[in-house]
């Protein structure tokens, strides 16, 4: 994966993003470093998807900036995709690459199945999937694009905790391939400690650190973030 | 054969192309979400019919302006009333009709309303068959250089731009084929009956198509039997054809449904 050999991760500084009179992001500082798994968590409305289209430029900054020495892929949000439209398991994940034919794309893409547990189903209509099947075509599209970067915006929303915990599996061997991963998410307490890094965000950015420096700051966030977490 | 036996001929092939057109064309704007800005360039192209018919030019040209003006106009309104597009764009669609409406009496034109509305498919002509072939091929050329994008566009929008394809271009070469296509059918259909054609053989078949190429030619061969068979009944009858293949699109969908 030569993308992976030249990541050197992600940097913002002082992002800011208003819409309207309000302020969506304020202030941003952070850095992703290669080869990390890191949680972005944040209460609903907290900007955890302003960031992440800001971070992939999606979004135009008010201020800041964004340092990414290799390409940016985002796996999004359930509610973007049209899960209706007529297309295979296999169609969709061969989407993320570039050419639709050529035989090591073929090739990956089944690979790709295969490690999110998806590979007998490849042929199956993507319509006919369960939400927690769906979510795992999403992950495998996303690592066909074979990017130094990874922002995943809730990637677990509305799945059942065994799915949950053989997606974070995936998620933590593209980290130890070298790849840097961002997942925006509602998991809390011990659920943290799947992740190197944790940034927890209320339009600013509340705490960054380890899992076990992040509950020792916000010893009291739990409240904040209300008890409905997965994990 | 002499001239005057094959008068059929060309209402056949055209009916044939249209039932084939429609519902490809159709297939895109139902997975992109987009019909109802088809419905309205359907309507939008009056004016622009009546006012071409009024100087003396080709009416496609007209109808083609037209069509991609209601286009604009409602796009524009759209970005004004984000999450009341539907409003907006049926206030456009019912103010380019009664324009076009308008626009009879005032040009002092002599159109035949109902033909444009309804169709009269047997009054077709070769310029009617030209600029069928015309849509056809352009629509074909789209379908073999951008499969993917379109299949992209039409299951993940937002990815389609953050993977940096031809969005904005590819929209409005669909536009164009949109309100070609809808030209097209007006003879065979007419502007209020094209909806039909565009929809019924789509909605039969999204359900159980696996790709989209599927549901291309899986409509494309209903519409082909709809409007051969519609073509069919309607002079076994003594019927108006574009009447009778819009009641036949309603009526074989909910038998299908059934």
């Amino acid at each position: 994966m030569s993308a992976l050999a030249n990541n050197r991760g992600l940097r913002a500084s002082h992002v800011c993003f208003s819409y309207g009179s309000r302020q969506i992001i304020d202030n941003i500082c952070l850095e992703l470093k290669p080869g990390t798994l890191t949680a972005l968590v944040g209460p609903n409305g907290a900007g955890k998807s302003t960031l992440i289209h800001l971070l992939q430029g999606r979004l135009q900054k008010d201020s800041g900036h964004v340092e990414c020495s290799s390409s940016i892929t985002v796996m999004p949000q359930r509610a973007s995709i049209d899960w209706t439209f007529p297309i295979t398991v296999n169609e969709m994940v061969r989407l993320g690459g570039g050419h639709r034919e050529h035989q090591p794309e073929v090739q990956m893409a089944k690979q790709l199945l295969m490690r999110v547990g998806m590979g007998k189903l490849a042929q199956r209509r993507l319509s006919d999937l369960s939400g927690g099947q769906q979510q795992r075509v999403l992950l495998a599209r996303a690592l066909m694009q074979q990017t130094g970067v990874l922002l995943l915006d809730e990637p677990c929303s509305a799945i059942d905790p065994p799915t949950r915990e053989h997606l974070l599996s995936v998620m933590r061997e593209q980290a130890d391939a070298g790849q840097t991963l961002l997942v925006s998410s509602h998991d809390w307490g011990t659920a943290l400690d799947s992740y190197d890094k944790v940034i927890v965000l209320d339009n600013k950015l509340l705490a960054y650190g380890t899992p076990s420096e992040v509950r020792e700051k916000l010893s009291d966030m739990t409240c904040m973030m209300g008890s409905n977490c997965c994990g | 054969m002499d001239e005057a036996q094959i008068w059929w001929l060309t209402p056949l092939i055209l009916s044939l192309l249209i039932g084939v057109i429609c519902p490809a064309t159709g297939s895109l704007l139902i997975t992109q979400r987009r019909i109802l800005l088809a419905n309205l360039m359907a309507h939008s192209v009056l004016p622009g019919l009546v006012i071409a018919l009024a100087i003396g030019i080709d009416p496609t040209f007209g109808g083609l302006i037209s069509g991609l003006l209601g286009a604009l106009v409602a796009e524009r309104l759209n970005q004004r009333f984000k999450g009341r597009e539907e409003s907006s764009m049926n206030t456009v669609l019912a103010g380019f009709t009664a324009l076009g409406v308008l626009l009879v009496p005032l040009l002092q034109t002599r159109v035949d309303l109902e033909t444009i509305l309804f169709g009269d498919l047997l009054a077709a002509n070769s310029s009617d068959l030209i600029r069928t072939l015309i849509a056809t091929s352009v629509l074909i050329l789209l379908l073999l250089t951008r499969y993917q994008d379109l299949v992209f566009l039409g299951v993940d929008p937002d990815g389609a731009i953050a993977a940096k394809r031809p969005v904005t271009q590819i929209r409005f070469v669909a536009i164009v084929i949109t309100a070609l296509v809808i030209i097209s059918a007006i003879t065979a259909v007419g502007i209020i009956l094209v909806i039909a054609l565009l929809c019924a053989p789509v909605l039969m078949h999204i359900e159980r198509s696996t790709s989209l190429r599927q549901l291309i030619l899986k409509s494309a061969a209903t519409g082909l039997a709809l409007t051969s068979g519609g073509m069919t009944l309607s002079i076994a009858v003594d019927l108006p054809p574009g009447p009778v293949i819009g009641s036949l699109c309603m009526i074989t969908l909910i038998l299908k449904r059934i």
